[in-house]
């Protein structure tokens, strides 16, 4: 499963959205449903799923899904298809 | 467990098939998905057997929200018992409230649930005129942390401050016991670290001491009225480190970790389920590979592995679980496909076998469909189906009884032997309230002696509540070393927030520098914490009036009455500026209904109303300015 396919799936089950399209532009404003309490579910989701933790700024504030896929690969978490 | 991990492991297991014997939690989600719009009630299937699956987080989380838009009534078909359960918590409850009611649904209980405001456990059981009371609740979750505990981090008088913070969780039980509910107490994980290290446990005073003894009291003075979840052994199975992530405090007031969140609601649904009857009676038990290693009709009584070696003494501490569980008051029977005097033959000769023929109170081994035996066993004791537990080590044998007879929960045992006794110790619907009769008459008339001394000694209105927290707030105009906050307050506040206008950094410094406006901000403190920059305030002056543009609060100091001090604090500063009337308007949000009467309940009268907004007014002249009660302001 691609890197994309996991961070969707995330998505989908925090936002409580089946059929969210993420796009590495969006930030929170254009997710359904965002607020401070998304935002924690999505965190956490995304540790949960590839086993890492975010730190300061990572943690506090989602800039933008692309920057999510970015501190992921970072992180060291594979990205089979893209990258 | 990764999605892709899960994915790889299930291949050979047909996922999402009705005879999958171990589906994955995601599994489940996805058959929930699609099953419904086209079919509730399987929908309803899926999320119970998730349930059972190995959470996370997600798929709880979707999961849950499913529920919620599931058509009204699905739920009452799978389940048995109604319950309507409030969550009333010191930290943020958000997550856990919609998986409580996926967790009542799989242990029984079609749930109906409220939560209460963050952090307002005791203003909701004292204030007898309360959402909480008002909603009318069979059973009240007092879903509490460590942090809302008033021990020091050393107690001087670990005796007295004991006493006095036990009587204050049992007043709030006796309180919610004369409005007709339930408390279900969950105890303190404690954290498991210390200032004091290992010499913490010779000194009765350091606040982990304190903490373990509390959860003790508490244990002690619950009577047949108050349920209790023991937080602090969910807590040290889950791993300590895990259940208090440190981060997700700082950042969001979650006090237990997401993926921890699960595990506590499970554990209070099925103590709730155990209240309401739903406790499981009896343990039906296969033989061959269950009881003990091998197949006694083909290798023979001396064959099977029972007590020597490392596959005989798992089995052997197997049945030192079950005969655990049977003191404790379950009954015991054998369903097996075997030759009667096969089967027999262990329970009377074998040295090692631990449980004997009169633990068994139903004995069944024939070579019939085991539904038909179950449906038996369960007429012999005089028991629903729903009270039976049928544990067998072969999938198939499984998928046959769950097939047939859904109504018995069928207990999948894990492929290691080793791993059955926990897995078994593990399984959540056995929760009965108490051991024996004479034990909760016992805690009966112990309580009703310590109610009448408590109800004396102690806090019971909200008034004394309120008084006896000792609040100090200082109120002051905006100034640059408070400004990121109170630029961070006004960004974020949703709940508590009159008029949500978001205005910028630049925005608010303009208003700083402008006479008419007025600006104040309130700190808040109490003996028992320090709750910080809490709320603000912005007004300007038209002429006679003074109008409120921006008017919030944090919800971590909901029902504390600081809205008030802040409110009076203007009324000073209109009558400084030799206004007459002060004007508060509420524009209506997705999320700000609580303050929706908020200015009529400081004695503003209503001059204008709409769908989008509406206009209150506060006449000094008439009514002179607004005092406050309960706060200790403090001049800077």
């Amino acid at each position: 499963m691609t890197l994309d396919a996991r961070v969707e799936t995330v998505f989908r089950q925090v936002l409580a959205a089946p059929d969210l399209q993420l796009q590495d532009d969006m930030s929170g404003a254009d997710l359904p449903g965002w607020d401070s309490l998304a935002h924690v579910n999505a965190m956490f989701g995304l540790e949960e799923e590839f086993g890492v933790r975010f730190v300061g700024d990572e943690f506090a504030r989602l800039e933008s899904v692309g920057a999510v896929k970015e501190a992921l690969r970072r992180k060291g978490v594979p990205d089979p298809d893209g990258g | 467990v990764s999605i892709e991990e899960r994915n790889e492991a299930s291949k050979g297991e047909h996922p999402g098939s009705a005879l999958a014997d171990r589906p994955s939690a995601h599994e489940c989600l996805q058959r929930a998905q699609e099953a419904s719009t086209r079919d509730p009630d399987e929908a309803v299937h899926w999320l119970r057997r998730l349930v059972d699956a190995e959470a996370t987080f997600s798929t709880w989380n979707a999961a849950s929200a499913l529920l919620a838009r599931l058509p009204d009534g699905t739920t009452s078909a799978a389940t048995t018992r109604s319950a309507r359960i409030a969550v009333v918590g010191s930290y943020t409850t958000s997550q856990f409230v919609p998986m409580l009611r996926l967790a009542a649904l799989r242990a029984g209980i079609d749930a109906t649930l409220y939560e209460g405001g963050y952090g307002t456990f005791e203003q909701e059981i004292l204030g007898a005129d309360s959402e909480l009371y008002a909603f009318e609740p069979t059973h009240v979750v007092l879903a509490v942390h460590e942090g809302s505990v008033r021990f020091e981090a050393f107690s001087e008088t670990p005796e007295a401050d004991l006493e006095a913070e036990t009587s204050r969780w049992t007043t709030l039980w006796d309180l919610a016991r004369e409005h007709g509910t339930r408390i279900v107490q969950h105890t303190f994980a404690t954290r498991g670290d210390s200032p004091f290290g290992h010499l913490a446990t010779r000194l009765p005073g350091t606040r982990e001491n304190m903490l373990r003894a509390l959860n003790q009291r508490i244990g002690q003075e619950a009577g047949g009225h108050t349920l209790l979840v023991d937080c602090d052994r969910l807590a040290a199975r889950f791993g300590k480190s895990r259940w208090f992530d440190d981060r997700y405090w700082h950042l969001a007031k979650q006090a237990v970790a997401l993926d921890a969140l699960p595990s506590l609601a499970v554990h209070t649904a099925a103590v709730i389920a155990g209240d309401l009857g739903l406790a499981k009676k009896c343990i039906v038990l296969d033989l061959d590979n269950t009881l003990w290693g091998g197949v006694v009709g083909e290798d023979g009584l001396a064959g099977i592995r029972l007590g020597h070696g490392p596959e005989g003494e798992a089995y052997t501490a197997f049945q030192e679980a079950i005969l655990g569980l049977k003191r404790r008051g379950l009954i015991l029977a054998v369903c097996s496909k075997n030759n009667e005097a096969d089967a027999l033959a262990p329970f009377s000769d074998h040295p090692d076998m631990r449980l004997r023929l009169d633990d068994v109170a139903s004995f069944s081994a024939n070579w019939r469909h085991k539904p038909d035996n179950l449906r038996e066993i369960a007429e012999e004791l005089d028991l629903g189906l729903d009270a039976l537990v049928y544990v067998d080590d072969n999938p198939a044998e499984r998928a046959v009884v769950r097939q047939a007879l859904p109504d018995v929960d069928v207990l999948a045992l894990p492929r290691d032997p080793a791993l059955y006794a926990r897995a078994l110790l593990e399984y959540p619907y056995f929760e009965s309230t108490t051991y024996s009769a004479e034990d909760t008459r016992r805690t009966e008339q112990y309580r009703a002696r310590k109610t009448v001394r408590s109800l004396q000694s102690s806090v019971v209105d909200i008034d004394s509540f309120l008084r006896e927290l000792e609040m100090k707030a200082e109120i002051a105009p905006f100034d640059a070393l408070h400004l990121p906050r109170i630029v961070q307050l006004i960004g974020k506040t949703n709940q508590f927030n009159l008029t949500t206008r978001r205005h910028s950094q630049m925005q608010i410094e303009s208003f700083m520098g402008d006479a008419c406006w007025v600006h104040v901000y309130l700190k808040l403190r109490d003996r028992f914490a320090d709750h910080g920059l809490v709320a603000v305030a912005l007004a300007e002056q038209n002429d006679a009036v003074l109008d409120i543009d921006t008017f919030l609060m944090s919800c971590r100091v909901i029902g504390r009455t600081a809205e008030r001090a802040l409110l009076a604090r203007l009324s000073q500063e209109a009558m400084r500026l030799d206004c007459t009337r002060i004007r508060g308007t509420y524009v209506r949000t997705e999320r700000n209904g609580l303050v929706e009467t908020m200015y009529r309940e400081h004695g503003f009268e209503l001059v204008s109303d709409d769908l989008q907004q509406s206009v209150w007014e506060y006449d000094l002249s008439l009514k002179g300015p607004i005092v406050n009660d309960y706060i200790a302001v403090e001049e800077k």
